[in-house]
């Protein structure tokens, strides 16, 4: 699915990221570890063709990631604090669907499954500004469920959550990992890492320096 | 100062002739600057192209602009022998709706660009990850920001209810045609006629009250 050829991306002089070689299959499970800075956020917004590559390729089903109109619409990338927008709960987990011009009905559909898979319902109404730090993680990573994505791309989806949004939001994760999709997330907690994905890559210094498959 | 306030309370048909006439330019002129105010303001703040911070640089310049220079500089266009003089724009109500809307753009459009700016990266990745198109995001700007824009709006209503120079050089004054609070004030203290001078003063001052509590009443309070 994803293919990178001599990568490297650049903040203004400084190089962020690099990698000579690396591939991630659709379907797969990949879990970013890495101290900061060592280039997981700046992989991972370059896998949803957020970021330019500076040089070398990064390719998605054979396309330029930042060109790909195929990865605009099967992907999103999850902030580690996530961005809610202003707005009710209901109108944040409908966006992705809306913008994609998924049928209402559908739309409508994915959100409620979304958001009850996540323990939200009830929260439709709920304003931006009343979600604690976990209940604005969970409402963003429904908000990417319900855009019906199967290339989720989470940058530490359970950094802000307390324990109880942190197991709502692994239990989903767990849910799309089953039905096929393609995650890759970033994280400090090696026990998540391990749980969830089946290959785990460790980054330091904007190189991957070790790629090994889990157990799972 | 109690025949100032019979002219307003007691309900002098030429006082409020002017006041309401002074409200409607600044109305009209608000509406016609707001669609290209914000349109000029979006473009600075959410995309980049060649000249764009020198654009924004002359547009917050064109914000302190003295007014009596817009209104020679509309004045040139629309007087007889400029380009659109043949439209018979000066000394009716459209030239100072037109002057005012000249003074208005600039002010929609950098307060626009400033608050835009002000977003937070994030919400601009929000969307594009989401999968949203050009149309998409804009609606979705002018929502997410739309205490800028309201502010932006209401800062320019302010700023045109308050002005001379523009008022002065192309309505020229016409009683019962395109005077203005401003112009009549400017006449009656000149004549040293200050009773109306007066009673128009303090719709001004209320007026400059209620945009400045509008705009607090606007601004977001720190959590």
């Amino acid at each position: 699915m994803y293919a990178v050829e001599g990568l490297e991306i650049r903040y203004g002089k400084g190089l962020a990221f690099a990698a000579s070689e690396l591939h991630i299959r659709e379907g797969e499970c990949v879990a970013l570890l890495g101290p900061n800075g060592s280039g997981k956020t700046t992989l991972l917004k370059a896998l949803n063709g957020l970021l330019r590559p500076s040089a070398g390729r990064l390719l998605f089903r054979g396309s330029p990631a930042a060109l790909s109109s195929e990865l605009r619409q099967r992907s999103v990338y999850l902030h580690q604090m996530p961005y809610i927008l202003a707005g009710t709960v209901s109108y944040n987990v409908c966006f992705g669907s809306k913008s994609r011009s998924v049928a209402r009905d559908v739309a409508e559909r994915r959100a409620a499954e979304a958001m009850a898979l996540l323990g939200l319902s009830g929260f439709e109404r709920r304003r931006h500004r009343a979600l604690s730090g976990g209940e604005a993680q969970r409402v963003a990573l429904a908000r990417a469920l319900a855009s019906g994505a199967d290339v989720l791309l989470l940058d530490e989806p359970t950094a802000s959550a307390d324990s109880a949004s942190r197991d709502l939001i692994l239990g989903g994760l767990e849910r799309m990992v089953r039905e096929g999709a393609t995650i890759v997330f970033s994280t400090h907690d090696q026990a998540i890492a391990s749980a969830l994905a089946g290959r785990v890559l460790t980054l330091e210094r904007g190189e991957i320096t070790e790629d090994r498959s889990t157990s799972r | 100062m109690r025949e100032a306030f019979r002219l307003l309370f007691g309900g002098d048909a030429e006082t409020w002739g002017i006041v309401t006439r002074s409200l409607g330019f600044s109305l009209f002129s608000t509406i016609f600057s707001t669609l290209p105010g914000i349109a000029v303001g979006m473009a600075l703040a959410s995309r980049d192209f060649p000249g764009r911070r020198a654009l924004a640089a002359v547009v917050n310049a064109l914000t302190a602009l003295p007014t009596v220079v817009i209104g020679l500089l509309v004045y040139s266009l629309i007087s007889r022998s400029g380009p659109f003089g043949s439209l018979g724009f000066l000394y009716v109500p459209a030239g100072v709706v037109a002057g005012q809307s000249v003074l208005a753009f600039p002010i929609v459009a950098s307060l626009t660009y400033a608050g835009l700016s002000k977003l937070d990266p994030r919400f601009a990745e929000t969307l594009v990850t989401l999968g949203a198109g050009p149309y998409a995001r804009m609606l979705a700007t002018l929502r997410e920001a739309k205490v800028v824009l309201v502010a932006a709006i209401v800062s320019a209503f302010g700023r045109v209810t308050g002005e001379v120079g523009v008022c002065m050089m192309l309505g020229g004054n016409i009683r019962f045609s395109t005077r203005t609070m401003t112009t009549a004030i400017a006449l009656d203290a000149g004549k040293g006629e200050f009773e109306r001078a007066i009673s128009l003063g303090l719709v001004l001052l209320i007026i400059a009250l209620a945009v400045n509590l509008a705009l607090h009443a606007m601004t977001p309070r720190e959590a």
